[in-house]
């Protein structure tokens, strides 16, 4: 077993213990015209039973999202409500408050019940407070996208969920959240 | 007057490109409204008619569903008011369906395609198609809207079929000139605010519409242009007014020049 893996192994063991959660998140939308186009997204995210509030900046088109106590966040449903206002996700960046825990460059790590796959990182221990980007299709610009899947030669990268590159990793339905710091 | 809407339109063309507007209020834009939302219109038109020496106003209450991101469907009735007699006088269901997005923060091009279908009970007095009051029919469009550092260009074409109104009333110009082709060209720009920083604000904002037609048959053409101001209060209610010029009545109609009003009020997230 690489070096690599037996790290993937600890941090996989480690979130047993883990008590993570998504405090805040930024987004910033594309494809804005107006005011009006700003207030549809703004409506269509509060109408998420767990947001809390929405705070947002018409001029950059960006909008932060504070979270009920112990929300269990959907990154995907946050997209699909921009996506319904008729607009896109041209970034997304989320405040994960964590335990101690090891991630590795290109590889899956569960935080508290979501899959996350690091890339563009090294291998480090994290803990407390922090920020990810999100790298996944639909959540940065199409050019983007292409770019940055020179970091991973995974295919979970292309589809989003457990792929044939992920054989080890019981559950091949389950969502993976391609990010970096 | 030529000179002034000359004026109008290079001022709207040559405006610092800082913000701009798609809401346009002859046309409608590729981009859809919000999904589960709904919106209410009412929109007017004031235009003297030529042929009975008398103004001719139209009122179009109408009601607009966000069924999806992509797909959006209005239902509009047609309100006829000569002189003391007013009376409903058809209605109009269009459907409109967003094909294609390339969207980034600062730019977008969507397209959209288009249909609508017309029905009405008055009787025909012109050879230009217009659904708008005048016409039972339908009429099949795309439409593309340009956002480039938020100035809003968007172009349509379409084409456009004349049926026989209801009560019996034939569309006595020949079965070959039922048919025509549409194409419209608009411009918009936000003028106030100078800078966003609530929902609170009232936007001002300036447009320039092109609406034309020509018969496919006899080759005669209209064309117009409405410059039209708009306000969007509380970023949920709009009010538009605009002057519609006739450039060229080629293929004419009886009412072809008038004012224009409309009155929107969002509802996010209705259902």
């Amino acid at each position: 077993m690489t070096y690599q893996k037996w790290l993937m192994a600890i941090a996989l063991l480690c979130t047993i213990q883990l008590k993570a959660q998504v405090s805040l998140v930024t987004l910033q939308a594309s494809g804005l015209t107006c005011s009006m186009c700003s207030n549809a997204i703004n409506k269509a995210l509060l109408s998420i039973d767990y947001v809390d509030r929405v705070t947002a900046n018409i001029k950059e088109s960006s909008f932060v999202i504070r979270f009920k106590p112990a929300a269990i966040v959907n990154f995907d449903q946050l997209k699909k409500k921009v996506e319904d206002a008729g607009f896109f996700v041209a970034q997304m960046e989320a405040t994960i408050v964590t335990n101690r825990i090891a991630i590795s460059n290109d590889a899956h790590v569960d935080i508290n019940g979501t899959m996350y796959h690091f890339l563009n990182t090294g291998d480090k221990v994290i803990e407390g407070e922090i920020h990810v980007r999100l790298l996944d299709k639909g959540f940065v610009s199409v050019k983007d996208f292409k770019r940055n899947a020179r970091f991973t030669k995974m295919n979970c990268y292309q589809i989003g969920y457990m792929g044939s590159c992920c054989k080890k990793t019981p559950g091949s339905s389950t969502r993976i959240y391609h990010v970096t710091i | 007057m030529k000179r002034v809407i000359i004026y109008f339109l290079c001022g709207v063309l040559s405006w610092q490109v800082s913000h701009a507007q798609e809401l346009f209020s002859l046309t409608e834009p590729a981009s859809n409204m919000a999904a589960h939302s709904i919106g209410l219109r009412m929109n007017s038109t004031i235009m003297p008619d030529v042929s009975i020496h008398q103004n001719s106003i139209h009122y179009f209450p109408e009601v607009m569903v966000g069924i999806s991101k992509r797909t959006m469907l209005h239902i509009e009735s047609v309100v006829s008011s000569i002189g003391a007699h007013t009376a409903i006088e058809g209605a109009i269901l269009y459907g409109k369906y967003r094909f294609y997005s390339e969207d980034d923060v600062h730019s977008h091009f969507r397209m959209a395609a288009y249909a609508q279908f017309a029905f009405n009970n008055s009787d025909i007095h012109q050879p230009a198609i217009d659904f708008k009051g005048h016409n039972t029919g339908y009429e099949i469009g795309w439409v593309g809207t340009k956002l480039v550092n938020k100035l809003a260009v968007s172009t349509s074409i379409s084409l456009l079929h004349a049926l026989n109104n209801s009560s019996n009333r034939v569309f006595i110009y020949g079965n070959s000139n039922r048919n025509a082709v549409g194409y419209t060209l608009s411009v918009g720009k936000l003028l106030l605010p100078k800078e966003y920083v609530s929902y609170q604000q009232v936007n001002m904002n300036g447009m320039m519409e092109i609406v034309g037609q020509t018969n496919l048959h006899t080759g005669r053409t209209f064309l117009d242009l409405a410059p039209i101001i708009q306000f969007i209060f509380n970023s949920k209610i709009r009010l538009d007014a605009g002057y519609r010029f006739a450039l060229s009545n080629q293929l004419t109609r009886t009412a072809p020049e008038g004012w224009l009003f409309r009155f929107e009020y969002n509802i996010f997230n209705a259902f």
